[in-house]
């Protein structure tokens, strides 16, 4: 990961419910439609590629997100090296992959900031604003979607009980982060 | 505010969603042959009809694929959702 400043310079805590940036953590863009591109995947990664809308599916080290019919994030489950932004498993799958042309492999490690969001009101946060209906996603461990919250782009995985991963792009990360305070703190 | 059911995802609100304007208009085969009139025919003139119609829509904002629909636009109500490259139905 390159040297970016943090997005949150400290914790958010409001209403019992608590948001800091999770960093730095590998993430790469998997894109890819034949079934070489599964049977190469699963090698490199030991793990399946969830094919099911709305999943996710774990490892040990890693977590791969279904995004769409032939889109997919993976990343790094605990903090990778800060000082480089070479990752051996990016160098294996662009080998596999990218190179054969079974699909495309993209590092968005700098591109997504990842948040972490603790708490039991965590819904009630996102309800405030985001058009997507969350009463199937809360009770459901490990589901995934890519919605709107405050009108900006985020992916969110839903980790654990009170415990959500919240992807956005850097650019809008600081917008998004003003926009979760204000609203954590009316709940 | 109404919700679509995108193929790929299931059930979303309109927001996510973009319009591309009609479905199946087929490219000519030979561009060159044609008038600078059946050009522009093909190029802009729409049909923009007041009642059941054949859209593209792109789920921008959420898995960013494209599919078709069927769409009343008098009410807005969705008769039917197809993926790409599916026949469009028979009315």
């Amino acid at each position: 990961m390159l040297n970016y400043n943090s997005i949150l310079k400290d914790e958010i805590n409001h209403n019992g419910l608590s948001i800091k940036e999770i960093s730095p953590i590998m993430k790469l863009n998997l894109r890819g439609k034949k079934r070489e591109f599964f049977t190469s995947v699963g090698k490199n990664l030991n793990m399946i590629l969830p094919t099911e809308a709305n999943t996710s599916s774990s490892s040990d080290k890693l977590t791969s997100i279904w995004l769409s019919p032939d889109e997919w994030m993976i990343f790094s489950n605990e903090g990778v090296q800060k000082d480089s932004n070479i990752y051996e498993l990016e160098e294996k799958l662009y080998n596999s992959i990218s190179k054969t042309n079974l699909g495309a492999v993209t590092d968005v490690t700098d591109q997504l900031v990842l948040l972490e969001l603790k708490g039991e009101n965590i819904f009630e946060l996102f309800a405030s604003g985001s058009p997507f209906n969350f009463n199937e996603f809360k009770d459901k461990k490990g589901s995934t979607t890519q919605t709107l919250l405050n009108n900006i782009d985020v992916i969110i995985h839903h980790k654990d009980q009170n415990l959500v991963n919240l992807f956005v792009r850097r650019s809008f990360s600081e917008h998004l982060c003003s926009w979760i305070n204000d609203s954590a703190s009316r709940l | 505010m109404f919700v679509i059911n995108c193929p790929y995802c299931g059930e979303r609100d309109q927001q996510e969603f973009k319009a591309g304007g009609e479905a199946h208009i087929e490219r000519p085969k030979q561009p060159t042959e044609l008038s600078d009139d059946e050009w522009a025919e093909y190029l802009f003139m729409r049909k923009n009809i007041k009642g059941v119609q054949f859209e593209r829509w792109n789920h921008a904002h959420g898995c960013r694929k494209w599919f078709n629909m069927v769409r009343d636009t008098s009410n807005d109500e969705i008769k039917l959702v197809y993926k790409m490259g599916e026949k469009p139905p028979l009315e």
